[in-house]
């Protein structure tokens, strides 16, 4: 996923820098999909991941000039999201449903029926643990990072991490017998 | 024999080498429940990775370019109204100070100075209103958003035209503030209307 960039963010920044709608649009087009996609996965309706897309990238015009260049643009649009993300995560107090979730033991075995199977897992998380799944092992967060983003401990992200791939595993049908 | 929990297993992935992750890592080396419990996580890692990316049903650049317009034009006024205070203030100090001025049309120009301190107090009013509309939180449609940021851009360049002004001598000074501020107040006007409209379609 930190393939996505812009090719000409040096060229294209004192544009957006200066409300440049011109500009505005080339880091929306280059962002929208990336962005849409972390709050899709975290946020658990398409209406949150699109009212995400809009507060992140209103944030990122608004506060374009404290962006010093020192990371990439897309590292800094992406924590913006991420914030967003979590923050209505936080808002909507979603209530834990994994003991329901757990009834859930889809087992295939093709390839595509298997993916279908990881989408439809990882939408049984809950909330918090898809979040962390999804920082962690698709975006490339440290521990410590989301640790800061949720306003947790690095030993909740690890422990968040464990049971949701614990899960992960007995859904998909991965476990190995004992 | 005890396997590694989903925790240790996870550990070994991580950079860096915490305390007891070397143990770990000498019993994968020869458990194959645990190199293969080791492999599946790689693969369900990968294969999250690889989940279709999703899409927007639309995009949304026209509402989010409309907003930032507004946020921007929101803010221009926030710094103006200070300025524009000030600038009233000084039109109106002219009116008193400077030599021939009340001599040669005194009348003319009072009435000039009542009509633009009308404007003012008529533009802050309108201010006011389009402050209730709370169009930043406002979910709204692209062509909407375009013209209100179209009036807005123009009420802005205004503001500035007001505010360079201050170069020019107190009497054409006043006549043209009049004027432009004339101008500003019906801008302002539209943008009530729009946001109004706007308004009304919500709430039905």
């Amino acid at each position: 996923m930190d393939v996505f960039r812009l090719a000409n963010a040096d060229r294209v920044l004192p544009g957006v820098k200066a409300g440049d709608p011109e500009a505005q649009e080339a880091v929306y087009r280059a962002f929208e999909a990336p962005v849409y996609n972390l709050a899709r996965r975290i946020c658990r309706t398409t209406e949150d991941a699109e009212d995400v897309l809009q507060e992140t990238f209103l944030e990122v015009f608004r506060s374009i000039g404290s962006f010093r260049g020192e990371g990439s643009l897309w590292g800094w649009v992406r924590t913006i999201a991420a914030s967003k993300a979590l923050m209505r995560l936080r808002r909507n107090k979603y209530r834990d449903t994994e003991e329901l979730q757990d009834e859930v033991v889809p087992i295939r075995r093709d390839d595509a029926a298997l993916r279908m199977d990881l989408e439809a897992a990882l939408e049984r998380l809950n909330p918090t643990s898809r979040a962390v799944v999804w920082l962690h092992d698709v975006e490339g967060y440290t521990h410590e990072e989301i640790a800061n983003l949720m306003n947790k401990t690095v030993s909740f992200s690890k422990s968040q991490l464990a049971r949701a791939h614990a899960r992960l595993r007995r859904w998909l049908g991965e476990e190995v017998p004992a | 024999m005890t396997h590694l929990t989903m925790e240790q297993l996870l550990a070994l992935r991580e950079p860096g080498l915490e305390p007891g992750v070397q143990a770990w890592k000498d019993h994968v080396a020869e458990c194959d429940v645990c190199q293969g419990e080791l492999l599946r996580l790689d693969q369900r890692t990968a294969r999250l990775r690889a989940l279709p990316v999703l899409k927007p049903s639309r995009g949304r650049f026209a509402e989010i370019q409309g907003l930032t317009s507004r946020w921007r034009f929101r803010r221009r006024l926030a710094v103006f109204s200070l300025g524009g205070l000030a600038l009233a203030a000084t039109v109106a100090l002219a009116v008193v100070l400077v030599p021939g001025f009340q001599r040669e049309s005194a009348t003319a120009e009072l009435a000039e100075q009542e009509e633009l301190d009308s404007i003012i107090a008529r533009s802050r009013q309108l201010e006011d209103v389009i402050q209730t509309f709370d169009p930043d939180r406002r979910v709204t449609d692209g062509r909407t958003a375009l013209v209100a940021a179209d009036l807005e851009d123009r009420v802005a360049r205004i503001d500035q035209q007001l505010q360079v002004m201050n170069l020019v001598n107190a009497r054409a000074r006043s006549v043209e503030a009049v004027r432009l501020w004339r101008e500003r107040l019906g801008l302002l006007d539209a943008l009530v209307d729009v946001h109004a409209t706007r308004a009304s379609f919500v709430r039905y």
